[in-house]
């Protein structure tokens, strides 16, 4: 990421908004410094940091541009590898030796008897080098004396350009104290970035689908705009991008004063994400059961439409996405998610099987692999259905569960939909195996829950989507 | 109870229940800054509470320091267990209040966290530390981050290791505690809950210092427990010290190219009238201009220029051979204003060389090697500032011009700092016709003989 001072002279203030001068990638002017800067750091492959710095520095001369320049090599540089020459022994124990001898001088004296080319021969040949070796050895821990190894992708300087406009719209972002964005797809990948940036997080559907985010970290509310997670903030910016539609709308101290701006983007912007999206599917599994589904109950075949990872669990300090969802095409409240849990991680089944018990979620189907040493026992008081499977979920199977799931939460089929009915309602449903786990009679039975456990609502009822009657809940 | 981020969480509270004051109910959760930790541990008790916050660990620590206590620091000591730790004690540059901080944390013997404003300050801490408990100290900040029992940070990354091992530290103490209500430099103080806080400083703020914040310093670190001003100690603490000019001459190239570079710089100061127009601002409008006005950027060029060539001319490194020769044996301390001319004098006279890039350990090596003799010189770039003990320099020799007043006055008190009443030297090098000879007459120095 670039520094405040290559980021500070592209900020403009405009009345309540801050905006960020970002460079058109097309302007032949430009693109010719991005394509020298480029021809001249691959040319420094080899050698030393400071020798592409003075070089850099030379280029530069009196140009106005510097800041753009200056930037550019910074991308450069950030994606490159810059590594230490090899040493007989550590930099700091040859400085060591070669130190307990100063100060010298090129010529000797009473005091000083050896001269200065006198002690570095008689070290270097204590080690089996040439002086000139054991001089250029002396400093190799600083990184001005890196060799440039690896020069980093092959940038084209559109590439260059696009990349450092990112790099500026992340910057001004390093003054944000706050941010909220709405965004309407790929939440798998978002919540995993503002995890992996320690980011907290107040989430709340949106009526018309897709959620409103609120983004800063623990102490925020405490003090009056903290700048302290702007870096984290800067750093998740790119997952934002890796949405299909979003906006982001952030609080902004600009470092030239005048208070707080808003610096507002959305996915009009130009802005190209650097973040891989994740597949579409995490496993073979899941791959396969989507298009199994597909194959016998997509399309007309079947009333249930299918759609990956759009709803999302809100639980206290985290979230829950599911695989699936499924909607039935004649009455959108009908709704039911599909989690496949075929992964056998021990730790990650535990944080699972957490996370299920505090979605609460009644109209979530659990399909799990048999193999993973978990009992029926360890559902026990979770509200959702549990099918286990040996090799793969056998669909059939799979479907009249959704079927007599849909019929116990939302009532029989029929046209025009009634009103949902709500959870605590919903009637017995007879066992059909083992396997299946009832949960309203457990529920029933341990009507108080522990304090602790007091958990969310949000996605108790599948009408709340609909309505927006409830709102997220705050998450780390 | 738990520990998040700098602040306290309760579990399984709704938000019904009734909580004392400091809590907000913020996104489904009672919350408040972890600084009232201690103020709350009575109605944790009362409620009983489960205290999932204090992580820190009793320590077994030796102290290693056999240097005895003079009446004021036992005094300071004594007011500040007496205001169960937590406080400030406020004594003037050189009275030793480290020595006072480290009986301190004997006393409490439980981790603690030091912050401190800057690096040099870091990397002295980290020594008086290991001396004083002979055990693994940690330090935090841009270039390292290894986090031990006794760790050291600077107030900048504070926030950060505080956010995240906050709760980890018993006691938390600020060196040059007047730094603490800056604005973003007091959020560690708040994000952590020690029980156990004790605040450094010679110039404690006014009370319209401290108010610009949401904080003030007596809330986050205590009251003022002692205090013990300059002129008690004065003739005790500081020797005598002389300072001397020497005055060197450009060579005819240098010359050439400084006047052509000064004829640029002052050429477009004159002609805009930069002076006039904005007063002392002036060189920040110089620089501001030099962004977007093709002329300023040069004159802003030149004058990067003429300040480089005053500082690698010639006469320079002659007359530090000189000075080298003259006082060989003796410690000398060599301070440059660049990086470059630190790492160019250490590699010609292969001598030492402490910068911003020297790690804590190589730099504890270097000062300790000073202080036995086995080195007997050092350079260093404006590293050595603010408070460094550097025992028992004879000579400081200041290379580059363009330190500050306050910057010079700094390094000269650093020499003088002695446990013995010894004569010391400070030889500021300057070259003769140039804008470094206006900048030291600017300067106010006592007891000159130049």
């Amino acid at each position: 990421m670039l520094t405040g001072d290559l980021i500070k002279p592209r900020l403009r203030i405009q009345g309540a908004n801050l905006l960020v001068e970002m460079v058109n990638e097309q302007n032949p002017a430009l693109q010719q410094i991005a394509r020298d800067l480029i021809a001249l750091f691959r040319q420094h492959k080899g050698q030393t940091q400071a020798a592409w710095e003075e070089a850099l520095h030379a280029y530069e001369g009196a140009s106005l541009d510097y800041t753009l320049i200056r930037g550019l090599a910074k991308v450069l540089a950030d994606a490159a590898t810059f590594t230490p020459i090899a040493t007989p022994l550590p930099p700091a124990i040859l400085r060591e030796r070669v130190f307990a001898h100063g100060p010298v001088f090129d010529n000797s004296d009473i005091f000083h008897p050896k001269t200065r080319s006198e002690v570095l021969q008689q070290i270097a040949d204590e080690h089996g080098l040439s002086p000139a070796e054991l001089e250029e050895m002396l400093f190799a821990d600083r990184h001005a004396t890196y060799r440039l190894t690896d020069a980093g992708p092959e940038w084209t300087p559109g590439d260059l350009l696009a990349r450092y406009n990112l790099e500026l719209a992340r910057g001004a972002l390093y003054w944000a104290s706050h941010i909220t964005i709405e965004v309407a797809s790929n939440y798998k990948d978002l919540w995993k970035y503002i995890k992996l940036f320690k980011l907290m997080f107040w989430a709340e559907p949106m009526p018309e689908g897709g959620y409103r985010i609120d983004l800063d970290g623990p102490i925020s509310p405490f003090v009056t705009a903290t700048l302290r997670y702007g870096r984290q903030l800067a750093a998740f910016l790119p997952a934002l991008l890796l949405c299909e539609r979003w906006q982001m709308q952030a609080e902004v101290f600009p470092p030239q004063g005048q208070g707080q701006k808003l610096y507002v983007l959305d996915h009009t912007s130009m802005l190209q994400s650097h973040f891989k999206n994740s597949g579409l599917f995490d496993s073979r599994l899941e791959a396969d059961f989507a298009a199994e589904f597909e194959e016998k109950f997509g399309g007309k075949r079947g009333h249930w439409r299918m759609s990956r990872e759009s709803d999302v669990l809100l639980l206290g300090d985290t979230v829950m996405v599911p695989d699936f969802l499924l909607v039935d095409t004649q009455d959108e409240s009908r709704r039911i998610l599909i989690e496949l849990v075929g992964y056998w991680h021990p730790g990650y089944l535990r944080r699972k099987v957490e996370k299920v018990r505090a979605a609460n979620c009644s109209h979530l189907l659990l399909l799990v692999y048999d193999g993973l040493k978990i009992t029926p026992e360890a559902f026990e008081g979770v509200s959702s259905e549990v099918i286990f499977f040996k090799q793969k979920p056998v669909l059939k199977e799979v479907m009249e569960t959704v079927e007599a799931m849909a019929e116990r939460l939302y009532g029989p089929r029929q046209k025009p939909a009634p009103a949902p009915k709500p959870t605590e309602a919903k009637e017995k449903k007879p066992r059909k195996r083992a396997a299946i786990v009832d949960i309203t009679e457990h529920l029933k039975q341990q009507p108080a829950q522990k304090p602790g456990k007091k958990l969310r609502k949000v996605a108790e009822s599948p009408a709340q989507y609909a309505d927006n009657g409830e709102q997220g809940r705050a998450s780390e | 109870m738990f520990f998040q981020g700098g602040t306290l969480v309760l579990q399984h509270a709704d938000e019904i229940e009734e909580v004392p004051a400091p809590f907000q109910f913020v996104r489904s959760r009672w919350r408040c800054e972890a600084y009232h930790y201690a103020a709350l541990l009575d109605w944790m008790r009362q409620q009983g509470i489960r205290n999932d916050i204090a992580r820190w660990r009793p320590l077994k620590l030796k102290l290693h320091d056999s240097r005895e206590l003079h009446d004021y620091q036992v005094q300071a000591l004594a007011a500040w267990k007496e205001a169960q730790g937590r406080g400030s004690i406020v004594l003037p540059t050189g009275a030793g209040k480290t020595l006072v901080a480290t009986h301190a944390i004997q006393h409490v013997n439980a981790s603690t966290v030091v912050l401190v404003p800057t690096m040099s300050l870091l990397y002295q801490w980290y020594v008086v530390l290991t001396n004083a408990f002979q055990t693994e100290i940690g330090v935090y900040y841009s270039g390292e981050k290894r986090v031990q029992p006794l760790t050291v940070t600077t107030y900048h990354s504070a926030g950060d290791l505080i956010a995240e091992y906050g709760n980890t530290f018993k006691l938390f103490i600020c060196d040059e505690v007047h730094h603490l209500p800056a604005k973003t430099w007091g959020e560690a103080a708040l994000m952590s809950p020690a029980p156990c806080r004790l605040g450094l400083t010679a110039t404690y703020p006014e009370e319209y210092e401290q108010t610009g914040n949401r904080w003030r310093l007596d809330e986050l670190i205590g009251p003022i427990v002692y205090k013990q001003r300059l002129e008690t100690l004065v003739g005790k603490q500081l020797a005598e010290y002389r300072t001397q000019r020497l005055r060197i001459d450009l060579t005819a190239g240098e010359r050439a190219a400084y006047d052509a570079a000064y004829a640029i710089y002052t050429g477009f100061v004159r002609e805009r009238g930069l002076r006039k127009s904005h007063g002392p601002g002036w060189l920040r409008e110089l620089m501001r201009l030099s962004s977007k006005d093709i002329q300023a950027r040069r004159a802003w060029l030149a004058r990067r220029q003429l300040l480089n060539l005053l500082e690698s001319c010639q006469g320079k490194f002659t007359a530090l051979e000189a000075l080298l020769r003259e006082h060989s044996g003796e410690r000398i301390l060599i301070f440059t204003e660049s990086n470059a001319v630190a790492y160019h004098i250490a590699r010609q006279h292969l001598v030492p060389v402490i910068s911003h890039e020297t790690g804590v350990a190589e730099r504890k090596h270097i000062l300790d090697g000073f202080q036995a003799g086995s080195y007997s010189v050092i350079v260093t770039s404006k590293v050595l500032n603010e408070g460094v003990d550097v025992p028992e320099a004879k000579v400081a020799i200041v290379l580059g011009g363009g330190a500050s007043k306050r910057e010079y006055l700094q390094r000269l008190g650093r020499i003088l700092r002695k446990k013995e009443p010894l004569q010391a030297l400070l030889v500021e090098v300057i070259a003769r016709n140039t804008v470094e000879e206006g900048k030291a007459r600017r300067r106010h120095v006592p007891r000159e003989q130049s």
